[in-house]
């Protein structure tokens, strides 16, 4: 991933001086162990401090919407379909972008690792590629990264950006892996037993919104939690509002969510809210043939329809 | 509990469902009581927060009708709420919100008086025998 | 007041079994991933040896949300359209293992919920119930810089009493008449022998070396609140935002919340929950128009509110108080402690 930082502070140098984009959105290293902080560098000299690494998980798609002036933007795979239903949606146009493509090498989950040192604190984690050498005070460890990567990582199917003005590496292998698996699971669960499930799974949940704000396809002026006439639920944590928000979000995202992971990296209490939107990711694929922004000009599956569509509801 | 009668709202589109609750009323088709209507212009109108307005607020079953396919009145709404309908009753049930039986779809022309009374009998027989509904009602904010 | 000892295995369970006999008892409680601070079941629950709770014990006095008013609209109820105080437990409670920062923290809010003219009476009533046991920390977090805050490992501030891990059991200096009525319920101390006295000092120079310095807050206090608030710097602090609130959901010294109004029927009730500066909606007023509707005037607000105006207003330092839970937990990395450095030096314009 070394090579990737290079390539994108070259890039990054180039357009800025060509002026050929007024901004390049990237990473730079963060303060604290396996984070990096999204960064827009305005003057080449600004871009010196971008870096690419397996801890760039956050969606910088996430910025996009209704930004003015030309805009270079790092995107990998997933990234890059948000992209992709961004400009589906008119929330920036193609002329002003001007994206770095990076076939992703698979992000790594630092919740996991650190599950693996019994409390002991992380000082510094040092990511070689396919090893991450971690440190603290008085050990040192290295992980396969392999073992660690972020559960959205683990099981995608697109790594390879599917727009790009420039690919910054070779095109990384495409895995054939059953996606759903856990989905299937709960989807044979009786009624009783998925409700236990979900509720057990949200439960924790504050009502801080992270995972909403860190989501590219969340970006309505006023947000339906925020809609008072009528208020379609409480903000207090009441269970059937958590549960009703975090039905809500799961549908808004229907058919537009690409799977990036970022709400699950941002929530401060660590809910797994994936198993809301990967269902709907399912159903999407399999009645309607839609994977979330990988052709560039089909409509997203809730804004159109087809005469044969199937009706598995009726009834 | 066997004189418990389920509340059902049932989501009928201006121009065919409720025309056939219309029909079957003149007609003196006969079916139960259990059925508050809300009149929408369209199926299409559906949005996913109604349904769940209506759980949240002691619904015990929704039912929403519209017209056939290829015979909306607006043309092509209910052309786009067949996938919301589809997404939307498919991840109810999964997150374990509606137990199966509790969550009814039709399309039911303004001439299929017959049709809405028999839809009408299988939704309240259908609910009825998923009993009260109590896991997804609001009656009072549970906090400190 | 005097200092104690205790061993641990007479700690765990005798002692808090003791005061859960009398109290009710909140203390660190691991829960999947993190620890947080519940009310303790039974005595094995409580884990001392935890570094600090995700999400801030702020809780126990402000609770994420609560019913302040309960009202009827029954037309027939003489009472209806009468509001109603909610019936709450103020009984006596012990907050056992707080972190020395957090137990500062509180001493924060104070100022902003009981003030001369006005006090909150849900915290103020929660507080004066409150035994603060606090445990003092030996190895804090990298994120930590509490004794930048005018904070430290072992400090005393908002506490009754101040246990300190020796290993073997803990000693445990009491700092008030609470605190010496609260430890009354419980046996098993001892006088603290010389060796383990002697150890005292040298425990706590090390932990307050661990941790790393940082920017001084009397540095911002002396900037010109106006210089502060048009500097440059704003624009690229701002810019990775994504507004997401989890910054001040999980400060011991965030105190903002929203009052809303639930209606069911003929009945209706008036709730508190936490609200966020980040959020939009926070400052939108009723007209539509809406101060701060641009991220960079949010995230400004956060950082000179914290940094600046608290210690403006309140002459005591900033409200912060070092315990690095927003830098653990911002999704994008924002960093406090750089902010603040670069918010006390008028010339840095350093990324780290």
């Amino acid at each position: 991933m070394q090579v990737y930082s290079e390539k994108i502070r070259e890039a990054a140098k180039r357009l800025l001086s060509e002026k050929r984009v007024d901004a390049v959105i990237g990473f730079r290293r963060g303060t604290v162990p396996f984070m990096n902080e999204p960064f827009l560098a305005k003057t080449p000299e600004q871009a010196d401090q971008f870096v690419w690494d397996g801890n760039c998980g956050i969606n910088l798609a996430n910025y996009l919407p209704k930004m003015t002036g030309n805009i270079a933007i790092a995107a990998k795979g997933c990234d890059s379909r948000s992209i992709v239903i961004h400009l589906l949606e008119n929330q920036i146009k193609r002329e002003q972008l001007y994206v770095l493509g990076i076939p992703c090498q698979a992000m790594t989950d630092k919740a996991k690792i650190q599950e693996k040192l019994n409390g002991r604190q992380i000082l510094q984690a040092e990511d070689m590629g396919g090893t991450v050498r971690v440190s603290g005070r008085d050990f040192e460890q290295t992980f396969e990264r392999a073992d660690f990567l972020q559960q959205n990582c683990a099981i995608c199917t697109h790594r390879n950006p599917v727009i790009y003005d420039e690919l910054l590496g070779e095109p990384v292998k495409e895995q054939e892996i059953d996606r759903y698996e856990d989905i299937r699971k709960i989807e044979s669960m009786l009624s009783e037993e998925k409700r236990l499930y979900f509720d057990d799974l949200i439960k924790p949940c504050i009502r801080c919104y992270a995972c909403r704000n860190a989501c590219p396809a969340c970006y309505c002026p006023t947000c339906f939690v925020d809609e008072s006439k009528p208020q379609w639920m409480g903000k207090t944590t009441d269970p059937t509002d958590t549960r009703t928000f975090h039905f809500l979000r799961a549908f808004h995202v229907a058919g537009r969510c690409t799977d990036c992971g970022s709400c699950e990296r941002s929530c401060p209490v660590g809910i797994k809210m994936r198993m809301f939107t990967k269902k709907l990711e399912k159903e999407v694929k399999e009645l309607y043939g839609y994977e979330a922004g990988v052709i560039q000009d089909q409509r997203p599956p809730l804004d159109t329809y087809r005469p044969d569509d199937p009706e598995p509801f009726l009834g | 509990m066997s004189d418990w009668e389920p509340k059902i709202i049932a989501f009928l589109c201006n121009w065919c469902s409720y025309g056939a609750a219309d029909l079957a009323g003149v007609s003196r088709f006969q079916y139960p009581a259990n059925i508050r209507i809300i009149r929408l212009p369209c199926s299409g109108r559906i949005n996913p927060k109604f349904i769940l307005a209506a759980l949240r607020h002691g619904a015990d079953g929704v039912w929403v009708s519209g017209c056939h396919p290829g015979d909306c009145h607006y043309i092509e709404g209910n052309m786009y709420a067949r996938r919301k309908f589809a997404l939307l009753k498919s991840q109810l049930e999964y997150t374990g919100i509606l137990e199966p039986g509790r969550l009814h779809f039709s399309w039911i022309s303004s001439a299929e008086g017959t049709k809405f009374a028999e839809m009408a009998r299988h939704v309240v027989e259908s609910v009825k025998a998923a009993g009260p509904a109590r896991h997804f009602i609001k009656k009072q904010a549970e906090v400190a | 007041m005097s200092d104690i000892y205790i061993e641990k295995g007479n700690f765990i369970p005798g002692v808090i079994e003791r005061l859960m006999g009398r109290y009710r008892v909140h203390g660190p409680v691991k829960n999947g991933r993190f620890h947080e601070f519940s009310l303790l079941k039974n005595a094995a629950e409580a884990d001392l040896g935890f570094q600090n709770t995700r999400l801030s014990p702020k809780e126990i006095f402000h609770p994420q949300a609560e019913r302040m008013f309960e009202f009827s609209l029954a037309k027939d109820d003489p009472q209806a359209g009468i509001l109603k105080e909610a019936d709450k437990d103020f009984s006596p409670r012990v907050v056992l293992g707080i972190r020395p920062c957090d137990a500062k923290a509180f001493q924060l809010d104070d100022a902003n919920f009981i003030t001369e003219t006005i006090k909150d009476p849900w915290w103020a009533r929660r507080r004066e119930a409150a035994t603060m046991i606090g445990l003092a920390c030996d190895s804090p977090c990298p994120t930590c810089f509490c004794t930048s805050m005018g904070s430290g490992p072992y400090d005393t501030a908002g506490l009754d009493v101040l246990l300190v891990d020796t290993g073997d059991g803990y000693v445990a200096e009491v700092l008030s008449e609470r605190g010496e009525n609260t430890l009354l319920v419980t046996s098993g101390w001892s006088s603290v022998s010389s060796s383990v006295r002697a150890s005292l000092a040298d425990k706590k120079k090390a932990a307050e070396r661990s941790i790393a310095g940082t920017f001084d807050p009397a540095a911002i206090a002396k900037r010109e609140m106006l210089e502060l608030y048009n500097s440059p710097i704003w624009e690229e602090v701002q810019f990775a935002c994504i507004n997401c609130g989890t910054c001040t959901f999980v400060c011991p010294t965030c105190w903002c919340f929203d009052i809303q109004e639930e209606v069911y029927e003929d009945k209706g009730e008036r709730l508190r929950m936490w609200d966020s500066c980040m959020f939009p909606l926070f400052t939108l007023h009723g007209s539509g128009h809406n101060p701060r509707n641009q991220k960079t005037q949010r995230v400004r607000q956060r950082f000179m509110h914290k940094l600046k105006y608290y210690q403006d207003k309140y002459n005591s330092g900033p409200a912060c108080v070092g315990c690095g839970r927003c830098v653990q937990a911002c999704p994008v990395n924002i960093d406090i402690r750089q902010v603040g450095r670069q918010m006390a030096s008028p010339d840095c314009a350093c990324p780290a």
